[in-house]
């Protein structure tokens, strides 16, 4: 009886303090994502009233739509370059600026600047960057790369995105990398200078090792945004030149809108939710191995 | 001790009480049917009745607030209330998401093929006097089973845009639109633009433009008989087309590479975007642009020609005579329907009255025309219309030069055929690619 009551006390604390919290989040996470993965099973056009349940038709549609894998493809293209590419640009800038260079806070603010423009306003400055500002210097100065629109040629137009994703992120993760490198403990960096070790010496096997933290998260960040990447590809590419850029995000989506096949594009999102989570959890599983004590 | 518990106890139903009503709130409010129930205690006394109108037109989006505020004063009791669709985002798109919400539009504008997916929750609307003066065809492809379920709003046509000023000084003299009837007339002024100094034509490369518009005409110059259209779509679907070797479509493909010879873009031909048509065309830097003549206000605002501008068919024989090379393409492109599920008789009785008062009425009459420059779908409107882009479609519509467009595709075609179109134009395909490209994707179509 008492230990009754005491269940019962202490769930209703914690319904007090979670209650909301927990109710919010059934109802715009928990229940959309299981009547999402109800809706794989019916061939719901998006508007009708009624609908029929079809099985696993739809997964297997999604197994022989090749146009999904070979944007998947691209999407694990595009996924590698950035998250290399931004990890390693961030780490440079952050490194530079813990080194205590004049003016470093101002240059911190402004790498970081580029992250709070959102995905669809950044898409568009870009494109008018590639597809004017550039074209008038490259013809002013007939520099022959820059002569024609990057965003006219399928190769080229690839290479912007991933531009515009590391100028986008590169400045975010830098803050990361930089709260790491500040607590790096300055006590073995001392004594490793007195040592004698040479600054490359000391980044390889102090430094390093000691930010794994760091870059699990950073790591884990840009993979998970440049997986889900859509707004800038609608802005800048809009999936073009003819449909060479276009990235799985948008191509679920326009399977779902567009081609109003909306079972078959829950399907898709479904499918490429489980491929997200089971490489992200692999990085982190990974990743956590290899974290040191200083 | 007792008291304290009491307390947890009031905050806990607090919480609650927060967390319910405030949801309560958020769902109902919105919601039509609240809304609904308070008009028709409104409407049973004799006052206001509230109806919404979802637009699509996004360029006449000003021009519909200020028809609503115009049908005000006409019938003072009613309110209407105009919605904006998002630049980009497709009419049905929005219109399904204010279905799923359970918060329709008493009136939604949606394009033509979208029509039929709405059946189960739009009005009939085949008693409407409307329906007596709408012009020929018009009404033809949103009648199901015998009734037509929406309102005709606007006829679009599209094909060459020529800038009179500039093809007057090519040809010395006045230019005669009649005077081309076949590609090679075509490629001759073509030749006459450039030798006077003048790049010819701008393609705009946008997949809607090349797909939507440019293509569709392989399908709608099959015949004039829009009966054998539709059964050339089935055979497409079918895939028992052989594209390849289909005269109407190959013309057409030869004229587009005449086209893409004399393109100003040549070097870069992807690299264009909409904004850039109209401004080289107003400004005189091209002779002639592939669109339509909702383009009218962007040219507009670049004129050079003192508002001389015309349609030309695009034609795709050297046989003046064959179907398509003196006829211009348009249809009804917008259609408005009445929702039946949520909204009350009342509303859905003052939204016929819109409709109307669009047709009938001096006022509605003048927004149509004059303020919208739509070119209306009823015989009994005579105003001429004040663009010359529209008043040029309007000539070809008296004279019986039409072509329909298509207006019932797949909705995911302009994307994809766009795409092959717009691969077809950098040379990064050639005519094999892009027939087998179609044929692929038409038998892809459920």
């Amino acid at each position: 009886m008492i230990a009754e009551k005491g269940v019962w006390r202490q769930l209703r604390t914690r319904l007090l303090f979670t209650g909301p919290t927990l109710f919010a989040f059934i109802t715009v996470m928990i229940i959309p994502f299981f009547y999402g993965i109800y809706l794989t099973f019916t061939n719901w056009d998006g508007i009708a009233t009624t609908q029929e349940l079809v099985g696993f038709q739809n997964y297997g549609e999604v197994f022989r739509d090749t146009a999904f894998w070979q944007s998947f493809y691209l999407t694990l293209k595009y996924v590698l370059f950035s998250v290399l590419f931004i990890n390693v640009v961030a780490f440079a800038l952050a490194y530079v600026l813990t080194s205590g260079l004049k003016g470093q806070s101002l240059f911190r603010a402004g790498f970081f600047v580029p992250n709070l423009i959102g995905g669809i306003v950044l898409g568009f400055v870009w494109q008018f960057i590639f597809s004017n500002v550039l074209v008038y210097l490259g013809k002013q100065a007939s520099i022959p790369i820059f002569s024609t629109s990057w965003l006219a040629d399928p190769n080229k137009a690839f290479w912007t995105l991933v531009i515009v994703t590391v100028w986008q992120y590169a400045g975010y993760m830098m803050v990361i990398y930089v709260a790491g490198l500040m607590s790096v403990p300055k006590d073995i960096m001392e004594a490793a200078s007195i040592d004698g070790a040479s600054a490359w010496r000391k980044l390889r096997t102090m430094v390093l090792p000691l930010m794994i933290p760091s870059f699990i998260v950073c790591v884990f960040l840009s993979l998970q945004r440049t997986f889900m990447v859509y707004d800038l590809n609608i802005s800048l590419t809009e999936g073009g030149p003819f449909a060479s850029t276009k990235m799985v995000s948008m191509h679920v989506y326009e399977k779902a809108f567009l081609s109003r096949d909306y079972g078959v594009g829950q399907a898709e999102a479904f499918v490429l939710f489980l491929l997200v989570a089971t490489i992200t959890l692999i990085q982190v599983y990974f990743s956590k191995k290899m974290e040191v004590e200083a | 001790m007792k008291k304290f518990k009491g307390l947890h106890v009031l905050l806990l139903a607090l919480a609650v009480m927060l967390v319910v009503s405030a949801c309560g709130n958020n769902s109902a409010a919105p919601s039509n049917e609240g809304a609904a129930s308070s008009n028709q205690t409104n409407a049973s006394s004799g006052s206001e009745v509230k109806i919404s109108l979802l637009n699509s037109k996004g360029e006449i989006q000003l021009q519909l607030e200020e028809a609503a505020k115009a049908f005000k004063e006409d019938y003072p009791n009613i309110t209407l209330e105009i919605l904006p669709t998002a630049a980009g985002q497709s009419p049905f798109e929005r219109a399904s998401a204010l279905y799923a919400a359970g918060n329709p539009t008493t009136i939604t504008m949606l394009d033509t093929g979208d029509v039929e997916k709405f059946k189960d929750r739009v009005l009939d609307l085949s008693g409407e006097k409307w329906m007596e003066d709408a012009v020929e065809r018009s009404v033809d492809l949103t009648t199901f089973d015998g009734k037509n379920l929406a309102f005709p709003l606007a006829i679009e046509g599209y094909g060459f845009i020529y800038n009179k000023a500039v093809v007057d000084k090519a040809v010395g003299g006045s230019f005669d639109p009649n005077s081309i009837q076949t590609r090679d007339d075509l490629e001759n002024l073509f030749k006459q633009i450039e030798a006077s100094g003048v790049a010819p034509l701008i393609i705009s490369p946008m997949d809607w433009s090349l797909g939507a518009h440019y293509l569709a005409l392989a399908y709608a110059g099959q015949s004039e008989d829009t009966a054998e259209v539709a059964k050339f779509i089935e055979d497409l679907k079918a895939g028992q087309v052989d594209l390849g070797s289909n005269a109407v479509f190959n013309g057409l493909i030869d004229t587009f590479d005449v086209m893409m010879q004399y393109n100003i873009d040549k070097a870069s031909p992807l690299a264009g975007t909409y904004e850039r048509g109209p401004e080289v065309l107003g400004k005189g830097e091209v002779g002639i642009w592939f669109q339509g003549n909702w383009a009218w206000p962007q040219i507009s605002s670049f004129d050079t020609a003192d508002g001389q501008y015309g349609f030309l068919p695009i034609p795709i024989s050297n046989n003046a005579e064959d179907f398509g090379n003196t006829q211009i393409s348009s249809a009804v492109s917008k259609r408005l329907v009445i929702d039946k599920e949520k909204s009350t008789p009342e509303q859905q009785e003052a939204a016929k009255t819109f409709l109307n008062w669009m047709v009938y009425e001096e006022k509605g009459q003048d927004f149509l025309v004059n303020k919208a420059n739509i070119i209306p779908a009823f015989s009994n409107i005579t105003l001429e219309a004040q663009d010359p882009l529209a008043a040029s479609i309007q000539d070809y519509i008296s004279r019986g030069k039409t072509q329909d467009s298509m207006s019932t595709m797949p909705a995911d075609h302009w994307s994809k055929v766009g795409a092959s179109m717009q691969k077809y134009l950098a040379k990064a395909g050639d005519r094999a690619t892009l027939v087998k490209e179609i044929e692929d994707y038409w038998k892809s179509v459920k």
